[in-house]
């Protein structure tokens, strides 16, 4: 499907300097289409007279002119979705408001979804990881979409999650679309365009600002029926998202984790505040079969990976015994389990083999 | 009237035949020193001087002009001294004729005629040597360590005057006394002890694999733990050098003008470079005049530890990674190059993180790691066969193996590891090429599958299983055992882990 001249209209609207959420939103309403309003600061005949000096001769900016965006669009295959139209996916209202979305990837019917949102802190520790890992597998199965913001620690997780388990998800970003932050998110993104969306609601060129990034999860936080908050500080990103959803009226899950934790300071804190604790995947879908009064799942409930279908060893259990949860490296294993090194190195590959633990900093983690 | 000496110089670890070509004529009294010397050879000029005229002879007042052939090569340090005194002397006709035929001349001169010692003697005069010299005149200090070469007399001297009088006739070598033993220097510090260092067992087990094997160390953990404590033992658990080794030992050390005892260094070298090291420093570099021995020469047939790897700059190390796989460096400058041997066991340590601790105690987001990380290339950390986190010794912890018993431990794996690769280019089971190791590390058929199994369950590159395959080599030849079995897999496997 080719870009309409109303997307280009207001893609090139949005990219003119003080083109706020709230003005465009303004202009529009008054001309009725984004490509009318486009039309009418063109020729200087709106009705706000603020926009005039876009009118004037060299008063349009090379980057806005619609041939630049058009090519811009048509190379990267950008949509742009507007308030009105039948694809809008966000029905609640938004403070700042939200004029427009650009959209890339092959997965428009991820926005039909339903979606949980699932995000936390970027220094997130290995078991945070690989919580929101699993629960986007599982939320995935169950036909949701996974919404995140793209970057590192859980929102990389979650993501990866639902790809891997071949579902849809979304990454709201906070810079242009044609900007990759973080960097080393380079595969990741174009993995999600290839199993979703990557949405952002500022022009082409627009980089990394630390501003820009709190003002982003009221987005995450519109598109999800529920959000998630794996793993928090008690100062940070993730906690404004689950704040955003909030003041929305959507229900925010939290999971539990050891105040000795920095990483669960937040997520522990909303729990005492009143957010709902997600301790089994059962929390989240209730959660959602109360908001949206629709069962989500049939059948029986899905429960995390039990990786063990098989018996373990005796040494292997007594390893797992002495982990009690926590990482330890193999000269601890050793001290702890009075075990000859050969036979503590089997053990320990029998429980990597089953999935028991995991290898991370050079320790081994309890899963 | 013409007179020729012979000497040699140093350059990189090598010694090369120089001659000393003096001529004095008649003109204006001038002295002209020819042949590309260093701004160490262009001073000579005045100590030859004052040491000709100390020693009560005539500094001839005519026009002098010295060339040291080959003239096209640069000629570095101060050694030449002594046979540019000789030259002039010969050719002001104040030596016999032909005294200085088959006699070479090596030494500093000092303003009062002494003769000092020379950086490199025993690279200097095995070129002497090999280039048909019969006779070398030493300084007494150097004399020891000349010896150490075969099939060239050596004569030691205290001064310029000593040299006139023998040459002359009217002393006798035997007359001049020996220098004083000096005490032989204790390789490594007994005060430090394995036995001292309490639990750790696997990581005690890799030190001494590196010992025996060959195999690169990287040790990771949080600020006290014991990463270099157990390093720093590491000396005492090196079995010594055989003959050879320790000739080329011997040579490099003397060539760097490092303090020498006059007997061949049996001890493997211990060089502890700080992280502050420069590229120059670390891998060997140089300028137009000389090449500079780096580090990872001076640590040739013994280890380099780096403490503080992550502290290191990053382009320095990766200097490092054509040595580890080559195990020689070739220093090329403008003017000069060299190729070094560089055959050293890498023991590195290094902390997880900026923060330095683990796991849930870190203060360290995942930026600043992955920026820490970065720091240490892969190609790098790949290089190391075997990778361990260490975290402090709990409160149960005894005491382990101490230093000699671990020592005959490795010696027994060393003597294994001779026997087996006698007629192969290499000697220890980390240089086993990837496509002999069926032949020199069979396993048995559990073995096997259980590193096939390893393999899939970590991911591990064709690379990266052999390298866990050497190791298990050198921990079955700690049991004794010419077959590995799952024993030895299963802890090769554990020992090199993805740490950083």
């Amino acid at each position: 499907m080719p870009v309409t001249d109303n997307e280009i209209a207001a893609a090139a609207l949005s990219a003119l300097p003080h083109a706020s959420a709230k003005r465009l939103l303004a202009l529009w309403k008054d001309h009725g289409s984004a490509s009318a309003a486009f039309d009418a600061v063109r020729s200087g005949s709106t009705t706000d007279p603020s926009w005039n000096p876009y009118a004037a001769p060299n008063g349009w900016p090379r980057h806005a002119e619609p041939d630049v965006i058009t090519n811009t669009m048509n190379r990267r295959g950008t949509r742009v979705l507007l308030p009105g139209d039948g694809d809008w996916p966000i029905d609640v209202p938004l403070d700042p408001q939200c004029a427009l979305l650009f959209a890339e990837g092959s997965r428009f019917d991820a926005l039909q979804r339903r979606a949980v949102g699932i995000v936390g802190t970027r220094s997130a520790s290995p078991h945070g990881l690989a919580d929101a890992y699993e629960l986007a597998g599982i939320a995935t199965k169950a036909g949701l979409t996974v919404v995140s913001g793209l970057a590192i620690g859980i929102d990389a997780a979650a993501h990866r999650g639902a790809i891997d388990r071949d579902g849809l998800t979304i990454g709201v970003v906070a810079t242009g679309l044609d900007v990759t932050y973080p960097r080393r998110h380079v595969e990741l993104f174009s993995r999600v365009r290839d199993h979703g969306l990557v949405l952002g609601e500022y022009p082409f060129g627009v980089g990394p600002q630390q501003w820009r990034f709190p003002v982003r999860n009221r987005i995450i936080a519109a598109l999800s029926s529920t959000c998630v908050v794996v793993e928090a500080k008690s100062t940070g990103g993730a906690l404004s998202t689950a704040k955003r959803a909030v003041d929305l009226g959507k229900t925010v899950l939290a999971m539990p984790g050891s105040r000795r934790n920095p990483a669960a300071a937040g997520t522990n804190a909303l729990l005492r505040d009143g957010a709902t604790m997600l301790l089994e995947p059962r929390d989240l879908f209730t959660a959602i079969e109360l908001a949206t009064q629709q069962r989500v799942i049939a059948g029986s409930d899905p429960q995390w990976a039990q990786p063990s279908l098989f018996s373990l060893s005796d040494p292997a259990q007594r390893i797992l015994d002495c982990l009690a949860g926590d990482s330890a490296t193999v000269d601890q294993l050793i001290g702890l389990t009075s075990m000859a090194a050969p036979e503590v190195a089997a053990a320990l590959r029998e429980l990597e083999r089953f999935g028991k633990i995991e290898r991370k900093y050079g320790k081994f983690w309890p899963r | 009237m013409l007179a020729a000496v012979r000497s040699a110089a140093v350059h990189g670890i090598d010694g090369y035949p120089v001659i000393v070509e003096v001529h004095v004529g008649a003109g204006l009294p001038a002295y002209d020193l020819v042949g590309l010397p260093d701004a160490a050879g262009r001073e000579s000029r005045e100590r030859v001087r004052a040491a000709i005229m100390s020693t009560g002879l005539e500094w001839p007042m005519k026009r002098i002009t010295v060339n040291l052939a080959p003239a096209v090569l640069r000629k570095a340090g101060t050694g030449l001294e002594a046979a540019i005194a000789c030259g002039v002397l010969a050719a002001s006709e104040q030596l016999p004729e032909g005294a200085l035929a088959t006699t070479a001349v090596i030494g500093e001169l000092g303003l009062d005629g002494t003769l000092r010692h020379v950086p490199g003697t025993l690279v200097i005069a095995d070129a002497l040597a090999r280039d048909g010299v019969d006779r070398v005149i030493v300084p007494v200090a150097s004399a020891r360590e000349a010896s150490l070469v075969r099939g060239i007399e050596v004569l030691p001297a205290q001064s310029l005057g000593d040299i006139v009088l023998c040459l002359s006739g009217e002393m006798c070598w035997a007359d001049i006394p020996p220098v004083a033993d000096i005490p032989t220097e204790v390789g490594f510090d007994d005060a430090l002890d394995l036995g001292e260092v309490r639990g750790l067992e696997v990581a005690r087990l890799a030190l001494a694999a590196a010992a025996a094997g060959g195999h690169h160390l990287l040790l990771v953990g949080p600020p006290g733990a014991g990463k270099t404590m157990l390093a720093k033992r590491f000396p005492s658990i090196i079995p010594p050098l055989v003959h050879d080794a320790a000739l080329e030992v011997t040579r490099i050390a003397s060539a760097h003008g490092q303090a020498s005892c006059g007997e061949l260094v049996h001890q493997p070298p211990f060089r502890a470079p700080h992280h502050s090291a420069s590229a120059a420093a670390l891998i060997g570099g140089g300028t137009n005049a000389r090449v500079r021995i780096g580090e990872i020469t001076l640590a040739h047939k013994g280890v380099l530890f780096l403490d503080e790897l992550g502290e290191f700059s990053p382009c320095v190390l990766d200097g490092l990674r054509q040595p580890l796989e080559d195990r020689t460096v070739h220093i090329s400058r403008a003017g000069v190059s060299a190729r070094l041997p560089a055959d050293f066991t890498l023991i590195a340590c290094c902390n997880p993180c900026p923060c330095g601790l683990t796991g849930d105690d870190c203060r360290c987001n995942e930026v600043q790691r992955t920026r820490y990380r970065r720091r240490l290339s892969g190609p790098l950390l790949d290089r190391f066969d075997l990778r361990l986190m260490v975290e402090g010794p709990s409160a149960t912890d005894t005491r382990g193996a101490s230093s000699a018993e671990t020592r005959e431990f490795v010696q027994h794996a060393v003597d294994r590891q001779r026997a087996r690769f006698c007629d192969t280019p290499f000697q220890r089971n980390a240089d086993i090429p990837q496509r002999w190791l069926d032949r020199f590390a069979p396993m048995t058929p559990q073995a096997s599958s259980t590193l096939a199994d390893i393999a899939e369950v970590r991911g591990l590159s064709g690379r990266g299983v052999a390298r866990v395959w050497r190791v298990a080599r050198t921990l079955a030849d700690f049991d004794g055992s010419e077959l590995i079995d799952v024993a030895q897999i299963d802890t090769a496997a554990t020992m090199r882990d993805e740490v950083i």
